[in-house]
């Protein structure tokens, strides 16, 4: 079938539509969400179901109800998001399942898009299920489908571990025909099996345990295993860190041995062969010292004397992505040969991410702090809106859904400042719905901003159930933000349009003495969801004496010179420096001017 | 670096100005010479706006990044994020630079000091407002392509190749608008 240019992510659903999944369930998240993307793509042609779920804990046990009834299904995240789907994951391992089960968790070493670095292997040895961890965007790809049969073979789900660099990263792919099988769908009554009462639990922890040393024995012969022999010297490397350590290995013909491991739990006795005549052993992986910790078990089981070197010795770093550059000084320390010289990177202004010239949020925070002011505390969330941080305007980012209920908490003494937690349209359906719920029952004196641009835009616009679209295209009722609200119990509902600042402002200090959960739903497409032809503005430069009021706004549109306001070329024309714009100076562009 | 078929090209600019477009318009024009290639892009937070960096390894057969020091082509799109980069350049390396800022919230630099930056890297350069030879060319979004042209003589990839790779991956109405782009940008790369 020939070769192909892929991105990382689309290679994995390759390899997930090759492994047959018939339903397929993620919620978007970088680096994960373009592999959902090709599969949405390919659902058409193989037959098989694609679904933005709401959030991955629903993903998650879409995707095991699809295993249940004997079909194949893949469930897509990144690393974080396997915390929400945590407890569905961690007793699924207990029952078991029926059709292959493939978990594919994106990590984020360095966090480029992410709140935290986690290591989602530990979450594999925390489940006791197997986790694959591919080295190249090719291996991505096969392991995609191996994982299937593996699953099977173990009656486990399978993680396949990617990273951003695989993710995001491109790769020349052999491409093989995809033979789709669509099964029966039968699911089996087996209460003892998949009813998970202590009694049950008990013996399916038995059960799991003894799979353990079955899976161990499988994956010693696992087919992405590879191994160089060389000097005394030893590498064992996973991850994409084996590309780096093959490129230097070649470069500079460095003897050292080299071993790369691809799944967990690791193959034990090939380690253990590997380890027999070394004196020093280096381990190079991403995240944590996952497999450092179980290099040195195995050492001291088999009676190695090798010098074990990486992490954990401070060797190499502890927090971060690998580059070449890291792994180069590292293998030519343990080869004994000199350092390449240190790089001389020049000192540049960052270019930090900013909202969109005409982002509706710049005019939802512009309202926000007219009203309740720079003081007030405003618990954030994880969306675009997260880069209100540039404007003073979050003061807490932990998880998805964490905004409101950190509000709740802060509330429940706070009693000088007014509380308003900030959180997407998205992320509310995700996981601030159940905040809200509690804030209400539990009366909770805050206001709750839903910034309503009516897509997932942070990820890449994916629907969601405020937006009466599917994955697959399909057209179904949106769900109405404001009687959703309203029957969660909260005592006032108002909605604003970011883009009307006076009339929102006036409607916004009504509520702002009031007492109890005051919802604002502050609702405009985002600028790339409704595409429109636009007229931008511009400043009349006779009348604008430049006070600097629109430059508060913090669009990047604006800039300042010579003493006056300029809008650029890239404004979208939303209007909202010519509403506040106390001189009229800023104006709509006729034809030609 | 034209004899064996390895050519490592980094390719800068910011969000919105077409870096993962020339990006896979590279790797297929390697795919239709048979030749391995690897990438690495940013995705995510780091386009609104951010900074955007391509790696493209012609001939590549291991990792997606290219190593500091070792790139042998730069195409950037804007002056602040080719400099940003220019320490990936090997000596003698080829730099193609739009001189036309992209200004951010809060910075002001000037544009000549910054290109100076590049040129102590490097003195194989072509630098010039490309913007705004590519909206005299047909529009401004065509900028990505035009720098492409320009940078194409110098990797080892075969013209017809670029042509049929620009064919593959633009949308098809927009595919007569790049062709005449690159072919613009590679007269003036000769």
């Amino acid at each position: 079938m020939g070769k192909k240019y892929l991105l990382g992510n689309d290679a994995i659903a390759y390899g997930i539509a090759e492994g047959g999944a018939e339903g397929i369930f993620a919620y978007p998240g970088t680096p994960s969400s373009e592999i959902t993307h090709k599969l949405i793509e390919l659902s058409g042609k193989y037959g098989f179901y694609t679904e933005w779920s709401i959030n991955e804990k629903v993903a998650y046990e879409n995707a095991y109800g699809v295993s249940l009834s004997g079909k194949r299904a893949a469930v897509i995240m990144k690393h974080v998001g396997l915390n929400v789907a945590s407890d569905a994951f961690m007793t699924s391992a207990y029952t078991g399942i029926v059709g292959g089960l493939v978990i594919i968790v994106a990590d984020d070493p360095f966090a480029h898009s992410s709140q935290n670095e986690q290591d989602s292997r530990r979450y594999a040895l925390f489940g006791k299920i197997p986790c694959l961890e591919p080295s190249s965007i090719q291996e991505a790809k096969e392991m995609a489908v191996f994982a299937f049969s593996f699953s099977e073979k173990t009656g486990l789900p399978v993680m396949v571990r990617s990273v951003t660099r695989i993710s995001h990263g491109k790769s020349d792919v052999s491409m093989k025909e995809i033979n789709f099988v669509h099964r029966k769908s039968s699911f089996e009554k087996n209460p003892a099996k998949f009813v998970m009462v202590p009694a049950n639990a008990r013996k399916a922890l038995k059960a799991l345990n003894e799979k353990q040393e079955c899976m161990r024995k499988e994956l010693e012969e696992i087919p992405f295993c590879c191994e160089e022999e060389g000097n005394e010297t030893g590498v064992i490397v996973s991850g994409i860190s084996y590309q780096y350590v093959k490129e230097i290995k070649e470069k500079d013909n460095l003897p050292f041995a080299l071993l790369k491991i691809s799944s967990y739990p690791v193959p034990e006795n090939r380690i253990s062969r590997f380890l027999k005549g070394k004196k020093k052993i280096a381990v190079f992986e991403e995240g944590d010292p996952v497999l450092e910790e179980i290099v040195y078990i195995i050492a001291k089981k088999s009676g190695s004397v090798a010098a074990i070197t990486g992490k954990m010795d401070k060797f190499l770093p502890m927090e971060g992505e690998y580059s070449i550059e890291t792994v180069e000084a590292s293998l030519k320390k343990i080869s004994n040969k000199p350092l390449p010289s240190e790089p001389v990177i020049p000192v540049l202004p960052v270019r930090a991410p900013v909202l969109c010239p005409g982002c509706s949020h710049l005019g939802s925070f512009y309202i926000l702090k007219k009203v309740f002011g720079k003081d007030a505390i405003y618990p954030g969330d994880i969306g675009c809106y997260t880069l209100g941080i540039q404007l003073g305007m979050i003061d807490t980012c932990l998880c998805m859904g964490a905004g409101i209920n950190t509000g709740s908490g802060i509330s429940r003494f706070e009693k000088e400042k007014p509380v308003v937690s900030i959180i997407g349209d998205s992320t509310f359906f995700h996981s601030g719905i159940t905040g809200l719920i509690n804030a209400c029952y539990n009366r909770s004196n805050q206001v709750i901003a839903i910034l309503d641009n009516r897509t997932t835009a942070m990820t890449g616009h994916q629907p969601h159930p405020g937006t009466g679209e599917t994955a697959m295209g399909g057209k179904n009722a949106y769900i109405d933000l404001e009687k959703l609200v309203a029957a969660c119990g909260a005592d006032r509902v108002v909605t604003i349009d970011p883009y009307r600042i006076k009339d929102s402002v006036e409607k916004l200090e009504k509520i702002k003495e009031e007492k109890g959960v005051r919802v604002i739903i502050s609702r405009r497409s985002c600028i790339f969801v409704e595409k429109k032809s636009v007229t931008p503005f511009y400043v009349d430069t006779a009348k604008c004496t430049g006070c600097r009021l629109c430059m508060q706004i913090k669009c990047p549109a604006i800039t300042f010179g010579e003493g006056k306001a300029k809008i650029t070329r890239q404004c979208n024309g939303c209007g909202i420096c010519a509403e506040i714009c106390p001189l009229g100076s800023i104006r709509k562009k006729n034809n030609g001017q | 670096m034209g004899n064996n078929k390895k050519c490592d090209i980094i390719i800068a600019g910011v969000g919105g100005q077409g870096v993962l477009l020339c990006s896979d318009i590279l790797g297929e024009a390697c795919i239709i010479e048979g030749i391995p290639v690897k990438g690495a892009e940013v995705h995510g937070m780091s386009q609104r706006g951010g900074s955007v960096e391509a790696h493209v390894r012609i001939g590549g057969i291991h990792g997606p990044r290219i190593p500091v020091g070792r790139a042998d082509i730069l195409i950037a799109m804007e002056p602040l994020e080719g400099a940003r980069f220019s320490y990936y350049l090997n000596d003698g390396a080829f730099a193609v630079v739009n001189t036309a800022a992209v200004p951010f919230l809060g910075q002001s630099y000037q544009v000549n000091e910054i290109l100076d930056i590049i040129r102590n890297k490097t003195s194989n350069l072509i630098t010039g407002d490309f913007s705004k030879a590519a909206i005299e060319t047909g529009s401004l979004k065509t900028l990505n392509i035009f720098m492409l042209g320009i940078a194409s003589g110098k990797t080892p990839l075969q013209k017809e190749s670029f042509l049929a790779a620009i064919k593959k991956s633009v949308k098809e109405k927009f595919v007569e608008m790049n062709l005449e782009a690159f072919k613009s940008g590679t007269d003036m790369g000769k």
